[in-house]
């Protein structure tokens, strides 16, 4: 299938929605979190619908926990479900980790040893979720601090392996192969070089900070420059991939972060023709 | 998956600060030990409980100071791992460890302080009914009247104070030096989401108490008239019922009839 393009977005904040409420600012689509609208009512899904009015949206979840050895949570994807329903999000996006165990949550993106038994139980999960909402969705790579010894594969064979198998897609985050590069001494380029381009349908970009010498995936930083490179290698090996900054900590005025977006598409502009950057966002992803 | 799952269970208890027998399955390098690796998710995991938590009652840490509300968290954190996966309700047990597991149980205003944050919070995203109004109380049949009950908003709470808690909140919330917290007698308050979407809150009469805490478990009007006898007279009983009935229905508290 050919990939849609929603071309250059942001995160949904709390601290922009009076803005892009009141401003309706040029940016092509908006990426919400979407534990903040699992909720019963009130401001956050007010705000939500007047907003899902002017933009295109996708959705992006962080406790799905679907590389847990816990059986998925129902009444998590029943809720996911109804707030798909409501949204109409262009697709869905959860982490390639583990977040609870024996119904404890962590709270954190979790990861995974990588290797075949991993695979089989995340895929078999995929299926389920996939079967559940209805739809395809797309499993972003981690920032991670530590490897397992008995992982038995890099990373991008355990993402590659999983999509595929899963019929699912990928969510790229460009920062955290930068910031797991770093951490797990592996070439940043080999990672890009490895992931299997028909899978790839969105980027993600952020910034980090240091810890001594380890990399933090903290997004209360501007993106930096190697993350920028970074992403303009991966424009070169994938083609136009909609991308988005993600902004959680540290949050600066909407007009900052707007200019920040335009690096990215000025990057883009340089790497890609204008065909390849036309907007494509009529249909939804996998809708069943 | 039991290898899965046992090394996921391992490397949760590491979390919990229950056992290090993850730290074997983790790669050192020279860069950094497993077990300093290890250590940023232990760090990031109370970490992130303790933003939770600040977000949800940023006025009782004022109040706390910084110190006492660190510890309050640590207790809280050890003591209620959460099992929710939306970080939003994390937090929700916190007045009762308060209340029942602290220091603070004879400083009453402390609960009472954790009270009044958890009702904000659970009014701020309690499901959106619609709006009663005047026209459609006035619409009611005349036989209505004889079983009509009524249905409340699901932002509406009451909260029981002992002391000047609300006082000491608004101060908190507007930056002011709080004033001294005192002991009076009992007072029921109400906290509701208008359709401004803002929350709103005031005191209620004892009078007013008694007949929407009928009202909220269901009792029909003539139940609640008959309460109101106990503090009004016959002739005056049914006009005060429907003042309160109107007040309730302009401050947007009610979202329909039952009969």
């Amino acid at each position: 299938m050919e990939r849609p393009f929603l071309g250059f977005g942001l995160g949904l904040r709390t601290a922009h929605y009076e803005h892009v409420i009141e401003n309706k600012p040029q940016v092509d689509w908006f990426e919400i979190i979407s534990e903040n609208y699992m909720i019963p009512g009130g401001k956050p899904l007010a705000h939500l619908d007047k907003i899902r009015q002017d933009y295109p949206m996708v959705m992006h979840g962080v406790s799905m926990s679907i590389g847990s050895t816990d059986p998925l949570n129902v009444d998590y994807l029943k809720k996911l479900k109804t707030l798909i329903d409501r949204v109409e999000p262009q697709w869905i996006s959860d982490h390639l980790c583990w977040t609870a165990v024996n119904h404890v949550n962590s709270h954190d993106l979790l990861p995974l040893p990588y290797n075949e038994a991993t695979i089989s139980h995340i895929v078999d999960r995929i299926k389920q979720v996939q079967d559940t909402i209805g739809r395809q969705m797309l499993i972003e790579n981690l920032s991670s601090y530590v490897t397992y010894n008995n992982s038995e594969m890099p990373e991008w064979d355990f993402v590659n392996e999983i999509a595929k198998r899963a019929d699912c897609y990928i969510l790229l985050d460009i920062n955290n192969i930068f910031v797991s590069a770093n951490n797990h001494h592996f070439e940043p380029q080999d990672y890009i070089n490895g992931i299997d381009s028909d899978r790839v349908m969105q980027f993600h970009l952020a910034g980090h900070s240091y810890n001594g010498d380890m990399i933090i995936d903290t997004h209360d930083h501007d993106v930096c420059d190697p993350v920028w490179s970074l992403y303009e290698y991966a424009l070169g090996r994938f083609g136009a991939v909609s991308t988005m900054i993600e902004r959680d900590d540290n949050i600066p005025p909407f007009e900052e972060l707007r200019q920040e977006l335009a690096i990215a598409e000025k990057i883009a502009a340089k790497v890609l023709t204008p065909q390849q950057l036309h907007i494509s966002n009529k249909s939804s992803l996998g809708v069943a | 998956m039991s290898d899965l799952h046992d090394m996921q269970q391992r490397f949760m208890d590491y979390l919990l600060d229950e056992s290090t027998t993850i730290v074997d399955e983790i790669e050192s390098t020279p860069m950094r030990s497993a077990k300093g690796r290890l250590d940023i998710y232990a760090s990031a995991y109370r970490l992130r409980l303790k933003e939770a938590i600040t977000t949800d009652y940023d006025k009782l840490a004022l109040y706390l100071g910084d110190e006492r509300f660190e510890k309050l968290m640590d207790l809280y954190i050890d003591k209620f791992p959460s099992h929710t996966t939306n970080l939003r309700y994390f937090s929700t047990h916190l007045p009762e460890l308060i209340r029942d597991e602290t220091d603070y149980a004879h400083i009453a205003e402390v609960y009472e302080l954790a009270c009044i944050e958890r009702a904000f919070a659970d009014s701020f995203d309690a499901k959106d009914l619609q709006f009663a109004t005047i026209d459609d109380l006035a619409a009611l049949p005349e036989q209505a009247w004889g079983t009509l009950s009524f249905k409340f908003q699901k932002s509406v709470q009451i909260i029981w104070l002992e002391h000047n808690s609300f006082p000491i909140w608004k101060a908190l919330a507007e930056e002011h030096t709080p004033p001294k917290a005192n002991k009076s007698s009992a007072t029921a308050w109400i906290l509701w989401r208008k359709s401004d979407l803002i929350s709103h809150y005031r005191m209620l009469a004892p009078e007013e108490i008694a007949i929407l805490a009928l009202a909220m478990q269901g009792e029909n009007f003539a139940v609640m008239c008959e309460k109101l006898l106990e503090f009004y007279n016959e002739q005056e009983t049914p006009m005060k019922a429907i003042g309160f009935l109107q007040s309730w229905i302009t401050e947007e508290m009610l979202a329909g009839f039952e009969y």
